[in-house]
């Protein structure tokens, strides 16, 4: 039973537990829940000039199996792609933690976290992707002619 | 043809409605059916129910449905009421909890309920409240803290009851089911100061 050892792990041991300022223009926040068990979820990244993610926190309350998803996607997202880090699916993280049928929710949220943590970081940078690297080139532009 | 919902009495051929305990014609008891929590109980549907009226009508029909009464009927009988109470239990569960009340007032109207399933979503104020609160939770050092966000939490809980209330009474579906899931999330906080004070019992 070495799938729920990692599920166990993180639970216990959650990486990457905390909050940045969300109003940084490199931070991506997505804040989500589960209505029916009442959990909420806030997941948050840090993103580079290039667009990679450099750093992830989260803060979860809920059950376990919602904090160690959360615990674990944060793990998989730094030094990902935006693009890359939205492909993540919930099926990925329910396998590796080997979350029970009933639990699948929690895999759920972790996805629906990550990636309202990339449409806000897109929003902020102007709606797409593209325009987010244009805009962080001309904000780089900026800061080294100032 | 007969009337929607209405069927013939398993004993006397009788016509009975979904809701109907006993044949009118016969007086034998009825099957249930799959109706819902309200008119199980025989209550208007509505979001304001008086515990103590819903109390009344639970133990009224308890006692006249108890399989004990029907010791002396045909085992048929017996069978429906042991099956009828069984329901009638369910109902009255369903009408006690606020948000199995809604839940229940929600469907019967047609509506897909949020607070159920493994959907989620984001509506950034609901969760945003629900965030700040359970960190308050987290950071509070002493009860006095706990009670300070409990006293908050009772008085939200309140609010939300009435506005529910209110939204269930316009026929304002989309608020009710709103307001629904935030109860949701009122009463798991619930559960949360519920364990905070253990916690600060058990350390003081």
């Amino acid at each position: 039973m070495s799938y729920s050892n990692k599920l166990i792990d993180h639970y216990d041991n959650p990486r990457n537990v905390g909050s940045m300022d969300k109003k940084d223009a490199q931070v991506g926040t997505g804040l989500v829940g589960a209505p029916a068990c009442g959990d909420v979820m806030k997941l948050q990244i840090k993103v580079t000039p290039e667009g990679i993610i450099e750093d992830a926190k989260f803060k979860t309350f809920g059950c376990g199996s919602a904090i160690a998803s959360s615990s674990l996607i944060t793990e998989w997202v730094k030094g990902k792609s935006l693009d890359q880090a939205s492909d993540i699916k919930n099926t990925e993280i329910a396998e590796e933690l080997a979350l029970p049928p009933v639990k699948i929710h929690c895999s759920v949220l972790a996805e629906d976290a990550i990636k309202a943590a990339v449409e806000d970081y897109k929003t902020k940078h102007g709606g797409t992707a593209d325009d987010a690297d244009a805009t962080d080139a001309a904000d780089a532009e900026e800061a080294r002619s100032a | 043809m007969t009337p929607a919902g209405v069927t013939a009495c398993w004993s006397c051929r009788g016509p009975v409605t979904a809701g109907d305990l006993f044949c009118d014609t016969c007086e034998a008891i009825q099957p249930p059916r799959p109706v819902d929590p309200f008119t199980r109980l025989d209550l208007e549907p509505g979001f304001e129910v008086a515990p103590e009226h819903l109390d009344r009508c639970y133990f009224d029909l308890q006692r006249r449905l108890h399989p004990d009464r029907f010791a002396t009927k045909t085992s048929r009988e017996r069978a429906i009421s042991v099956a009828l109470t069984a329901d009638i239990n369910l109902a009255y569960e369903t009408l006690q909890d606020p948000v199995k009340r809604a839940i229940a007032l929600l469907e019967m109207q047609g509506v897909t309920i949020h607070a159920e399933g493994c959907n989620t979503m984001s509506d950034p104020v609901l969760l945003m409240e629900a965030m700040e609160q359970r960190e308050a939770l987290a950071e509070a050092e002493t009860s006095d803290q706990v009670e300070t966000i409990a006293a908050v939490a009772t008085r939200e809980k309140t609010d939300c009851l009435a506005e529910l209330a209110e939204a269930f009474n316009t026929s304002d579906l989309s608020a009710a089911d709103r307001l629904t899931t935030r109860l949701k999330y009122l009463m798991k906080f619930e559960d949360e100061l519920r364990a905070a004070r253990i916690r600060f019992s058990q350390t003081t």
